[in-house]
């Protein structure tokens, strides 16, 4: 990308306070209830004040991106979809946690070294590690209000200083009496029920989608995905899941999950092992061989696997902040907020999935897909764009043998379906596909990030072996 | 009979306790003087000699413990803004009012609130004896004369955050930690923005 920086933030919608001028007609009465918003509201604000300048800079390349998705559409199409997207991003100004929602994607994006450009790559990283929002007295008091006592009486060490920013909240080094050295997540006060709130104002300003066939659809897939959100802040769900995890991996796998301590851990307040070793991209970054990338990538893998077919559950936040790679070459899984269980009916939906992933035939996704999209017969062309896509996120598995994740073209042409689903708007699917689209593009990333070269096939079939399910007729 | 000032002191006790166990089970509203006489097994008449006013009962309880926050404080190191300072102020009385939050609104309309026009007796010690820190903390920080102007808007945004605090459903009141953190955080950038706090014109009159 050869835009500059410059001209991309001067191409960014004027801040402005008259917010009601970007409200769609007819849309006063939701209005009038966003500016009654309860307090307490805009917990985010030191995020906003140390990143004012790389929020900016981030959002003008999301927009500059989203634009680039219409640049083929007719005029009217293209100025409408601006029209969103510009009031969108005033209101991710305007929103607590959704601007950290946007940080997200963006952090998705900075995962595609060579197809995102550096400076939004930096900008994201600097976002994810260097921003600690929680001042010492408040972030004492929210410990004092979980767990009864001051960090400096409850733990042998505690640093005051954070040492990464969680997603909803921020992590801090501490070792408890026992000697044992932990770290510390603790959540923004009332930071699930801001995320509610953020995506019921995110509605408002969708209200133009309504009038498109598939918007209850859509309605749903952010419904899905704003309840899910919330499950993230609750840390006991994080520490049910972590605890499951960990039941799952044995010494032999290279794959450890932090133990939760459950004395020092509540809803709001996550306290684990302490796992030390290099993030991914500082693992990346120390130039190692193929054979170490490729070592690195089955790990995930096995991990990624393990917890979908053995654990039922879908580990959907890929970010290379939430992998660690040990010193002894095993590889430590952090974050297990944004978990998706398979529950009777979506467990259901994998084992039909398994076939075309297993086969790779043509009529097998379509017959999978057409009911996973709710496609008609007569919908030709998004059946086509829709079985492109498919055979894009499954084929290095069916395929077999190594699989080399680190050709550009072929990640793009992944992107740019995607990118094709989301202009003709064939987004009906079922509620959770947003939450599975992310962890593909997710996994996929990290594949990339690493430049990994490894055959995924001969690891899933040995994963897929604990469902217990009849393959016989396709494997 | 003389009373001794020992008996005297522990009947106020009595009161006291009886108080706060008849607030917790039925309410503030729901309980009388003389419920509270009958159950600290003294006559009506006698509880008068003590408090006037049940709010008076609550108003002493809050005292004492706003007290015996400015005591932990005292101990407390000093933290690196302003505005941590004065947070860790208000959290550390708020942690001693804990008790008394479902019954603190009587104390707040007769002893904090700034348009409460029949003060009780000592609600100016209470106001000023918190004042007086917060000025402490500015001068630590280097604000040598906190103006008046700036003391009233200091005072009604903590007076603000405690009425919120009172009848916040949030858990464990962390909305409260949220406005308290944000309400803080808009003084001292006022405060310390690089023109400094407005000036105010004064037109003689």
């Amino acid at each position: 990308m050869t835009t500059r920086i410059s001209e991309l933030i001067a191409d960014l919608p004027v801040e402005s306070d008259d917010l009601a001028s970007s409200v769609p007609e007819g849309a006063p009465e939701q209005l009038a209830r966003l500016s009654l918003q309860p307090v307490p509201i805009g917990r985010f604000r030191r995020l906003s004040a140390l990143g004012t300048l790389q929020a900016k800079i981030a959002a003008a390349y999301l927009f500059h991106w989203l634009r680039g998705w219409f640049k083929n559409a007719d005029e009217n199409k293209r100025l409408l979809a601006e029209a969103h997207w510009r009031n969108a991003i005033r209101m991710l100004d305007a929103m607590g946690y959704l601007r950290g929602a946007a940080m997200k994607i963006g952090q998705t994006l900075a995962n595609f070294p060579d197809i995102a450009p550096r400076e939004f790559v930096e900008t994201l990283e600097q976002l994810h590690f260097d921003a600690p929002p929680m001042h010492w007295s408040l972030l004492r008091e929210m410990v004092f209000n979980e767990l009864g006592d001051d960090p400096e009486n409850l733990f042998a060490k505690f640093d005051k200083t954070a040492f990464a920013a969680a997603s909803l909240g921020q992590v801090h080094r501490a070792q408890l009496k026992t000697g044992e050295e932990v770290a510390v997540k603790i959540q923004y006060p009332g930071i699930g029920r801001a995320i509610e709130a953020d995506f019921r104002n995110l509605f408002l300003f969708l209200l133009p989608s309504r009038l498109t066939r598939d918007w209850e659809s859509t309605r749903d897939q952010m419904e899905d995905l704003s309840r899910r959100l919330a499950l993230e802040a609750d840390y006991e769900l994080e520490a049910a899941n972590l605890t499951k995890a960990r039941t799952l991996f044995h010494d032999g796998d290279g794959v450890v999950i932090p133990r939760v301590i459950s004395q020092f851990s509540t809803s709001r307040v996550l306290t684990m092992e302490r796992l030390e070793g290099l993030h991914l991209r500082e693992f990346v970054a120390g130039n190692p061989s193929q054979a170490e990338r490729n070592d690195v990538a089955i790990k995930l893998l096995r991990a990624w696997y393990r917890l979908m077919y053995t654990g039922r559950m879908l580990y959907v936040d890929f970010h290379p902040g939430n992998f660690l790679v040990l010193k002894d070459g095993r590889v430590g899984v952090l974050d297990f907020g944004f978990m998706m269980p398979f529950d009777g009916d979506e467990w259901e939906r994998m084992r039909k999935i398994d076939r075309p992933l297993t086969t790779g035939l043509q009529s097998d996704r379509i017959a999978v897909l057409k009911e996973w999209n709710e496609i008609r017969d007569d919908e030709t062309d998004r059946l086509r764009v829709t079985d492109e896509f498919g055979e894009w996120c499954w084929m290095s598995r069916y395929r077999g043998g190594n699989y080399d994740f680190s050709d550009e073209a072929e990640f793009r042409r992944g992107i740019d379906l995607f990118a094709e689903m989301v202009r003709k708007r064939y987004n009906r699917a079922r509620p959770n596909t947003p939450a599975i689209a992310r962890s593909q593009f997710g996994w996929r990333s990290i594949m990339y990030l690493l430049k990994a070269n490894v055959d995924i096939r001969s690891l899933a079939e040995i994963e897929v072996k604990a469902t217990g399910w009849d393959r016989s007729a396709y494997a | 009979m003389r009373i001794t000032l020992e008996e005297k002191t522990a009947t106020r006790r009595r009161i006291v306790a009886a108080a706060v166990d008849l607030f917790r089970s039925q309410g503030f509203d729901a309980t009388t003087t003389r419920d509270i006489a009958h159950s600290a097994k003294i006559a009506t008449g006698t509880l008068f000699n003590y408090f006037d006013t049940k709010e008076a009962i609550v108003a002493e309880l809050a005292d004492e413990a706003l007290a015996k926050a400015r005591g932990a404080l005292a101990q407390a190191t000093s933290q690196s803004t302003f505005e941590e300072d004065l947070f860790t102020l208000v959290a550390t009385e708020l942690r001693q009012l804990r008790p008394l939050r479902k019954f603190i609104a009587p104390f707040l309309e007769t002893t904090l609130s700034p348009i409460v026009s029949m003060r009780r007796a000592g609600a100016d010690d209470t106001r000023i004896a918190h004042l007086e820190l917060v000025a402490e903390i500015a001068r630590r920080h280097g604000v040598a004369d906190l103006s008046p102007v700036a003391l009233q808007m200091y005072w009604a945004l903590y007076t603000g955050v405690l009425a919120y605090w009172a009848a916040d459903r949030s858990p464990k009141q962390e909305d409260t930690l949220a406005l308290l953190d944000e309400s803080l955080h808009m003084f001292a950038a006022w405060q310390f923005s690089p023109a400094g706090p407005p000036q105010i014109e004064r037109h003689a009159s």
